[in-house]
């Protein structure tokens, strides 16, 4: 937003070749390798635009300062010119005059610098601020979405889509300053070839329609590579990422050469769409306009040329006229180069809008619900559910939880247990059957209803960075610290917990890789213990706990068990021994229902996953 | 102005294309000199009515080589300095990998990923700019500011040029005190942006706990927080940003006020011709935009420089691996010789283990069973080579593996962790992640080892499959034989299984056992568990407590001796019963 336009191009041009950023990988690559249409474009620029409508207030003052800024610019040569013309030329120049000339000029300086700031830091501010707005929209969003979403996106990528695509943004809008500050330099540079000769700015209209064709053509062109170079970052970003979290298996089994080797051909690849990027720009942006400005020169110097053959043409004319060409270009040429910016922009905007459009929204509940959880109980009727729509995981699944129950879901690994909890609890919608809570449609509780009365401990444990204290509470401030105490001492976590130098208030590094398996997972299960549900639901949660502490941590739910409904799912058939019914799952259906007794008596694959227990023991020592 | 010189190995190992850029930019500046001057001369020959067509044509002529001159060399400096920055980020990129791959736990325990990736992002991309913009600004606004200088002093005045760039030194006063806000502002603003992308990283990797909790809007709400944090601290550097262009103004300002007070003075003394105070008016003008561009160049350089010290930060941390005395060697194999007197990890005072001593002969099976805690991954860990710094030696064979390069002891291991982690490509090549040589039959192989062929063949692409982020397609048990099979791919001498188990079904967990047992005849197994069916057939089993060994023997050893193990046994046998009423072990 600074005067000073004659050279800033060569500045302000090509710098960043934009950086960063991620894509979906899952995105099929012919896609990406087509260009943006220009209506899409057009859209998208409407939309981006619209996120700085909160701050216009911050952007209109900016602009005026910037404008008034620009007439200050015309305004300040004045005083020179007139210091000269009137009273140096005629040598009328006392100590006075001069002096009072100097201070007028000083205060229209500071004046400047004060418009120059203003305009400068505002716009940066709302810029800022509408950026940091996307960010927050993005974000959000991600928080309706479903899981099936980050099954199929990598967090790379989503993760840099919130952060560095954002980014782009930020030169998005300087491009619409350049634009607004350059349109008017345009007209008006226009309207002064104009009044002095009509048939030369024709002339120099000439060049316009090579202009929108070399505009046209790179918007076309470029949002093209600018699309394969963001895919290639963002591979590159996914790559990055993956390898950071999965460092410790490379190292163990030494693939680090492997996967360097491999970074580095996506790297190099990278380099090389970039390259031909640059190639466009430099082959197309202000260089071009450059070019034009020179033929355009040519052509006006031409016809001014042929001209005086036959009438008079002066000296001054010429000077004007060319100088008014140049006014005329130079806006254009800056405009062009921020060109680049705007094609990363609407890609980086596309991007965005992909997430905040993406319909894979997290399951919904009906509009009205209000249902209230009291009893607990819990009713499946037929559930089918496929996570790809096609393949069934879980066919025709039917049971009945009574409130106070404890239900036992036991089958071979990949039989589908973990996947009715991941439907009971909502994070993936299905679309077969029904469940029903205390005789009522699941759908039929908000969500928050759900979340509060319904525990889960997940079969893969997972820390935040923090505390101890603040990994239990999570956001919830109403839990005191007592509540903490009191759920780490029921999963026995006190004990370790208590020997760490800060106790409850120690630190939390990210993944919690300071603690055991063991301890990261009673961590895990004191979190939802202290939420107190009235429906638990335990997926593996003592796969990785010692039975010593199984059984008292087990001894203490049997005591908490009025009221509560308690799902379970072991491969350790010890751990759901006090189960009213077990269900045997395989292969997604039920193929056994019943107490242990009875299915013992059923001799069927109950039976038959007991004897192995029990065979494994028979081995060994006939004890008991 | 330091970041040149730290970027200094950069330029000279791109000196062929920094020197043909700025060739190529000189060039298109002496050719941009040229249609001034024709236009001058055209016009004052139509002014004169001296043109002639033929003349009017040499020069409209020159004109467009001059057009054209500009535009090749325009397209020469652009892509040799751009692409410069672009080879820089790649440089840095593979740096920052590299670096990567070889650090150790404590390493990453320190740094959040997210930090990590803001660095390998964000920062690159303000290191890069300087060898592009920072390298252009530069070099174009000390030619243009110098020659107007130089042509100040010899065709104006040369008191009066001295008299006009009397104010230039503030330019530098001001560069070095905005210079140094800017670069702790431009540090902070880069420690937030690693904030808000460690914020994100963890809710999109905890996502199913936070979904679990109900928690979205706090989590929402949280990330607000963050984000009106980098605002704050963004809106300082936009403050001090914006203080480049008005200082300089103010500056540019006082030579004006200079020329008009001295320059009218010499001009009423006749001392200097009205003529020439216009034209030193003029060449002020041309040093308007040198000087705004450095204005300009500031931010690039600090911004570069900030990042840079942050990217070198990073990459001065040492590996805490102790270095081996030599370079190379085979792997190792034979006996397991296991005696640490004393371990703790850094910056923990509690000792985690002490007092393990065990040997283990070549084909010999070990358990370790023990509370949540209480060590047996440590254990594991330092055969692993995570950490050197413990009192007592391993051997294998006799080695110490202290001696040796990591790799030579990591060759014989495979290594099955506690939480396994999965790459996002096809089933097959998770497998064998570690042998990609290896064909299809011995993939198969190794799964059907580990019991998962059936459950592969199942799925949609069966070993194409892919298996999604960290595995998230997949169950649990999977995920784990998936896991196993990776580690059975490398044929290891030292098999490890830490919990491995535990995600699998009894009859799953018998047949991988069995056919472990079949297949690794004079092979090292250690084995972990909680379901200490997993162990019952180990050679010796160690029961571990609070990282010290309690009880130790085989099976039948540990059961006569009626402690913690036949506990747990005899627990684990009544419960299995489900008959819920206590029996003594024995
Ligand atoms: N997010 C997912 N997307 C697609 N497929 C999935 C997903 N999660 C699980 N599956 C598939 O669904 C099937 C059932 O998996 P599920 O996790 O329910 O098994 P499980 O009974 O819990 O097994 P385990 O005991 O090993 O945990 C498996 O074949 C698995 O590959
Ligand atoms: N990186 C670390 N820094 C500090 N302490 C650690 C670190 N890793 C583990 N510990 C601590 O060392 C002790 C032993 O941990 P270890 O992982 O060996 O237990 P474990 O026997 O494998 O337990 P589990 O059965 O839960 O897997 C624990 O108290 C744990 O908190
Ligand atoms: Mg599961
Ligand atoms: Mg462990």
């Amino acid at each position: 937003m600074t005067q000073n336009k004659e050279k800033k191009t060569k500045q302000q041009s090509d710098h960043q070749e934009p950086t960063d950023v991620t894509t979906s990988t899952s995105e099929n690559q012919s896609v990406w390798a087509q260009s943006i249409p220009m209506k899409e474009q057009g859209q998208i620029i409407k939309r981006m635009l619209k996120f700085t409508l909160p701050f216009k207030w911050l952007f209109i003052i900016a602009i005026l300062s910037a404008t008034a800024l620009s007439l200050l610019n015309v305004f300040l040569p004045r005083i020179l010119q007139e210091f000269m013309d009137k009273y140096l030329t005629p040598s009328r120049g006392t100590t006075r005059v001069i002096l009072g000339f100097a201070a007028l000029y000083f205060l229209g300086v500071l004046l400047k610098a004060v418009l120059q700031f203003v305009s400068n830091y505002l716009y940066s501010v709302g810029s800022e601020k509408a950026l940091e707005s996307v960010r927050r929209a993005l974000f959000s969003k991600l928080h309706t979405l479903g899981m099936r979403y980050f099954d199929l996106t990598p967090a790379g990528s989503i993760v840099s889509r919130v952060t560095n695509d954002t980014m782009s943004l930020m030169d998005f809008l300087q491009f619409f300053a350049s634009i607004l500050t350059g349109l008017l330099g345009i007209i008006t540079a226009y309207f002064a070839m104009a009044a002095l000769n009509g048939t030369g700015a024709l002339v120099v209209l000439a060049f316009l329609p090579i202009l929108l064709v070399a505009i046209w053509y790179y918007a076309r062109y470029s949002s093209r590579v600018y699309r394969r170079m963001r895919e290639r970052l963002s591979e590159l970003n996914v790559k990055l990422n993956e390898s950071i979290e999965g460092i410790g298996v490379i190292q163990e089994f030494r693939q680090e050469h492997r996967i360097g080797q491999e970074f580095e051909q996506t790297n190099g690849e990278y380099l090389a769409t970039r390259k031909a990027m640059i190639h466009t720009n430099s082959l197309l942006l202000s260089s071009l306009i450059n070019l034009l400005y020179a033929l355009a020169l040519t052509a006006v110097l031409a016809y001014f040329g042929l001209l005086s053959e036959h009438v008079f043409v002066e000296a001054g004319v010429i000077y004007a006229f060319t100088t008014y060409v140049q006014n005329f270009f130079n806006p254009i040429s800056d405009m062009m180069d921020s060109l680049s910016f705007m094609q990363d922009g609407v890609v980086a905007g596309k991007r965005i809008f992909r997430i905040l459009d993406d319909s894979t929204i997290a399951p919904q509940q009906h509009p009205d619900a209000s249902g209230e959880i009291t009893a607990g109980k819990i009713e499946f009727r037929h559930v089918s559910f496929a996570y790809d729509g096609e393949h069934k995981v879980l066919n025709d699944i039917s049971f009945i939880a009574e409130p106070g129950q404890t239900i036992g879901i036991v089958g071979h690994t990949g039989s589908g247990k973990s996947s009715i909890i991941n439907i009971m609890m909502r994070f993936y919608e299905f679309y077969e059957g029904q469940i029903l809570i205390d005789g009522k449609d699941i759908k039929d509780y908000p969500m928050t209803e759900l979340r509060r009365k319904m525990g889960l401990v997940l079969q893969d444990s997972f820390m935040f960075y923090g505390d101890v204290a603040s990994n239990i509470r999570l956001f919830n401030q109403d839990i005191t610290d007592r509540q903490i105490e009191e759920a780490a001492e029921f999963v026995q976590a006190d004990r370790f917990i208590n020997k760490l130098s800060r106790g409850y208030h120690a630190r939390v590094i990210e993944g919690g890789t300071q603690f055991s398996s063991g301890e990261r997972q009673l961590i895990s299960f004191a979190r939802t213990v202290v939420t107190d549900p009235k429906i638990l639901v335990l997926d593996e949660a003592t796969a990785n706990i010692d039975t010593e502490t199984e059984s008292m941590i087990q001894e203490g739910l049997r005591r908490l068990r009025r009221g509560r409904t308690t799902i379970a799912i072991a491969h350790r058939l010890s751990t759901i021994k006090d189960a009213e019914q077990i269900i045997v799952l395989d292969a997604g259906r039920i193929v056994e229902h019943g107490t242990h007794d009875q299915l013992l008596a059923q001799k069927g694959r109950y039976y038959q996953l007991y004897q192995l227990q029990h065979g494994v023991d028979a081995t060994a020592e006939p004890t008991a | 102005m330091g970041i040149f010189k730290k970027l200094g190995w950069f330029f000279k190992a791109e000196k062929k294309r920094y020197i043909w850029g700025l060739i190529f930019l000189l060039l298109a500046d002496l050719a941009g000199l040229i249609p001034p001057r024709v236009i001058g001369i055209l016009a004052d020959k139509m002014g004169n009515k001296q043109l002639t067509l033929s003349l009017l044509a040499e020069w409209l002529v020159l004109l467009a080589m001059a057009a054209i001159i500009q535009y090749l060399s325009r397209f020469g400096w652009r892509t040799m300095i751009w692409g410069g920055a672009a080879t820089l980020e790649r440089e840095m990129r593979s740096r920052l990998f590299a670096f990567f791959l070889k650090m150790d736990a404590t390493f990453f325990q320190k740094h959040r990923t997210g930090d990590l990736m803001a660095h390998a992002t964000n920062d690159l991309n303000a290191i890069q700019n300087v060898a592009g913009a920072g390298i252009l600004t530069l070099a174009d606004s000390i030619l243009t500011g110098s020659t107007t200088i130089i042509a100040m002093l010899i065709f104006v005045d040369w008191r009066l040029t001295l008299m006009a760039i009397l104010p230039m030194p503030l330019l530098a006063i001001m560069a070095r005190v905005l210079g140094r806000h800017l670069h702790t502002a431009f540090g902070e603003s880069q420690a937030a942006f690693s904030r808000l992308n460690d914020k994100t990283q963890e809710s999109i990797s905890g996502i199913k706990v936070i979904k679990t909790f109900g928690q979205e809007d706090e989590d929402v709400a949280d990330f607000d927080k963050i984000v009106d944090k980098t605002i704050t601290i963004n809106k300082k550097v936009y403050r001090i940003d914006s203080l480049f262009d008005p200082a300089i103004s103010i500056i540019i300002g006082l030579t004006y006020v200079i020329t008009i007070i001295y320059g009218g003075t010499l001009v009423v003394n006749q001392t200097i011709t009205v003529g020439q105070l216009i034209s030193f008016i003029a060449y002020i003008g041309a040093l308007v935009w040198p000087m705004f561009a450095i204005g300009r160049l500031f931010n690039v350089i600090e911004r570069g420089n900030a990042s840079y010290d942050r990217v070198n930060e990073l990459l001065s941390e040492k590996s805490q691996a102790v270095a081996p005395k030599v370079d190379s060697a085979p792997v190792v194999s034979g006996d397991l010789d296991y005696q640490i007197d004393r371990f703790s990890y850094p910056d923990d005072p509690r000792p985690a283990l002490q007092q393990i001593h065990f040997k283990l002969r070549q084909g010999q099976t070990l358990g370790l069973v023990g509370r949540v805690g209480a060590g047996k991954t440590t254990i594991m860990k330092l055969l692993l080579r995570e950490f050197d710094h413990y009192q007592g030696q391993i051997t294998i064979g006799g080695q110490d593996i202290r001696d040796v390069p990591a790799a030579s002891v990591l060759g014989a291991i495979g290594y099955v962790p506690q939480d396994n982690f999965l790459f996002s490509t096809t089933v097959r090549d998770n497998i064998r992640f570690a042998a990609m040589d290896q064909d299809q039959d011995a993939v198969e192989h190794a799964a059907a080892q580990s019991a998962i062929h059936d459950d592969i063949l199942h799925f949609s692409q069966q070993y194409e499959t892919l298996v999604g982020e960290k595995g998230v397609s997949l169950s649990g048990g999977q995920k784990q034989r998936l896991a196993i099979s990776r580690a059975l791919m490398v044929l290891p001498e030292i098999l490890i299984l830490d919990d491995a188990l535990s995600a699998v079904d009894a009859k799953t967990e018998e047949t991988i056992l069995e056919n472990l047992k079949h297949d690794r005849q004079n092979k090292t197994t250690i084995i972990a568990a909680h379901r200490l069916s997993s162990v019952m057939n180990a050679d010796e089993i160690l029961v571990i407590d609070n990282g010290q060994i309690t009880e130790r023997g085989n099976h039948q050893e540990l059961l006569q001796r009626a402690g913690w193990y036949a506990e747990m046994w005899a627990k684990q046998q009544v419960e299995s019963q489900l008959g819920g009423e206590q029996h003594d072990a024995e």
